[in-house]
């Protein structure tokens, strides 16, 4: 009697695991197989209805791509205004963030609201009239242009984490290293800083992959001759669908940023001030 | 405390709020003048109402307005209605729960144009969904599913992308319902529908409005998906606004902006409509 409900209770509790590890496989895992196979099909031979899976397989695609695209360029484009966007988004973000997290004013909940407002707009609402801005204030520079751009409309995610990151560090332990006797840089340096450190870096790489990701102003403003990796895949999505080049680039995007996000991910748990002060 | 002291907490808020407020005031205000004939690029500014008259009465703008429209809906309450079952079932930590829950929000990672490349790559001729059907004997030929004209593949990306979003913002308040409040449902004698929409649903309402707003929003300025996957013969209104800014030498951004300026409406009043009309519906089925 016990073993058959423990065996019911088995089936109960494993079922919709395994039922959701099919689902799982269907809509992400097999759909990425399938872009890597594509993009590791051998040029010289097509891989053509009723083949079931591609004749010859080889690295010469990548290469091909590497050689002959605009993807070098692009990639240079992508991570260098990435780079400038998440330094710049974060200089911009500490002040207000730790306004945010560590102060208390009149005014603290609407100031919040407030910079919440672009995850409002339609991203290519913005991208256009925001092209239409520097065409009339005279910034021709897609560089100068997109990184104004991505620096605005991330600020509101670099805020958001750098608030908890500064409501997470403890009061008292300033105070202590303050009746201590230490100077405003050391206990910024042993009370602050250490609490702090996992959510700056977690927000500097959210904010580059966010960057790297954006599309709409990078394609607007960008348009026609400056790429990133987001409208160098779109080129080949659109009216030269070129399946094997989308799916090398598919991967070029998606890699680097699932793994960058993981690092992310990690420094956000290692953040609440428990585990680095040893103090519950 | 002197006066410097409580300017301070307004002084550390200038460099993060302010580039914001420039940044959207300037936008929202460039789209409104120029859709009434302000700071045009050629020819004389002046005020003008006829940029939207042309637009509005345009077919094609129309369509591409309820199409946007329907997609936003369909998104928005198709990813939230996943969404629910899924955060309820993992209400409880479980062995490979912390997988799962993983497992569901691994899209959030994935670039909405990959996603899209994905998708198409699995439905195409070549895909492996052709594959499949064929080899299990379901059809003698590989069918043509790609840019589908009901837009389903569209609603579908939506969701891929969606669903793990409403998830996550669902979750959290769907694990705070106490034990105590379903046993006592449970105990008068609610079903599991009774329960989710006299317990569950009223409970996480705000939460569940918050969902719906952001998808709405989302997927009713969608250009990646449709431009990708849509049908060929519509457009979005985020596309249906880039190809009339691109195309019309003379007037295409004054017409733009007005797409613009009835974008953003339709972002703001449709999703608040469906956030007040969910908290009617669940207080009048609710008594």
């Amino acid at each position: 009697m016990r073993r058959h409900r423990s065996a019911a209770l088995l089936v109960q509790t494993r079922l919709p695991v395994v039922l959701a590890l099919t689902v799982f496989t269907i809509v992400l895992a097999l759909p990425f197989a399938m872009a890597v196979l594509w993009s590791l099909v051998d040029p010289s031979h097509p891989w053509a209805y009723p083949a079931v899976l591609p004749p010859v397989l080889s690295f010469r695609r990548w290469i091909e791509i590497w050689t002959t695209s605009a993807l070098p360029q692009a990639l240079a484009n992508s991570y260098l205004l990435a780079a400038t966007v998440s330094v710049s988004t974060l200089l911009l973000a500490l002040p207000t963030a730790y306004a945010f997290g560590r102060l208390q004013f009149p005014g603290k909940a609407t100031a919040q609201m407030l910079t919440l407002i672009p995850l409002a707009m339609p991203g290519f609402v913005g991208a256009i009239f925001f092209s239409a801005l520097l065409v009339r204030f005279g910034v021709y520079s897609r560089f100068a242009g997109i990184a104004l751009g991505h620096t605005v409309i991330f600020l509101p995610y670099a805020i958001r984490l750098l608030s908890l990151s500064f409501a997470m560090v403890r009061q008292d332990l300033i105070d202590a290293a303050r009746d201590l006797g230490a100077s405003p840089l050391t206990v910024f340096r042993t009370a602050t800083l250490p609490v702090l450190k996992p959510g700056l870096l977690a927000a500097l790489i959210i904010v580059f992959i966010l960057s790297i990701e954006e599309f709409a102003i990078s394609y607007i403003v960008g348009a026609p001759d400056f790429t990133t990796v987001p409208t160098i895949l779109y080129s080949y999505l659109g009216y030269n669908f070129i399946r094997p080049n989308a799916a090398a680039i598919s991967l070029i995007l998606v890699v680097p940023n699932v793994l960058l996000m993981l690092i992310a991910e990690r420094l956000l748990k290692s953040a609440d001030p428990a585990t680095i002060t040893g103090k519950g | 405390m002197s006066a410097s002291f409580s300017v301070r907490p307004y002084l550390l808020l200038l460099p993060g709020l302010l580039p914001i407020l420039a940044f959207m005031s300037l936008v929202i205000g460039m789209a409104l003048s120029q859709s009434v004939g302000y700071f045009n690029f050629s020819g004389d500014s002046g005020f003008s109402l006829r940029f939207w008259h042309t637009v509005l009465s345009e077919q094609q703008f129309w369509r591409a307005f309820w199409y946007s429209a329907r997609i936003a809906l369909f998104s928005s309450l198709l990813s939230v209605a996943l969404a629910y079952p899924v955060a309820l079932w993992l209400r409880r930590p479980f062995a490979g729960s912390d997988l799962v829950s993983a497992l569901i929000k691994a899209p959030i990672l994935v670039h909405g144009l990959v996603a899209a490349f994905l998708y198409v790559n699995f439905i195409s001729f070549q895909g492996f969904l052709n594959a499949a059907l064929v080899h299990l004997g379901l059809v003698a030929r590989p069918i043509r599913m790609q840019n589908d004209p009901y837009a389903i593949g569209v609603v579908i990306l939506q969701v891929w992308k969606n669903m793990p979003f409403a998830f996550l913002i669902l979750t959290g308040p769907v694990r705070a319902i106490g034990d105590d409040i379903l046993d006592a449902a449970r105990d008068l004698g609610a079903g599991a529908f009774a329960r989710l929409r006299r317990v569950i649903l009223p409970l996480t309402l705000r939460s569940l409005q918050a969902a719906l707003i952001l998808i709405f929003i989302g997927a009713a300025g969608d250009y990646s998906f449709q431009s990708v996957a849509g049908p060929t013969s519509l457009n979005s209104l985020a596309q249906y606004m880039v190809r009339i800014q691109q195309d019309n030498a003379g007037h295409g951004w004054n017409e733009a902006a007005v797409i613009a300026v009835m974008l953003m409406g339709l972002s703001l009043f449709g999703s608040a409509a469906l956030a007040a009309l969910i908290q009617f519906l669940l207080r009048r089925t609710g008594r």
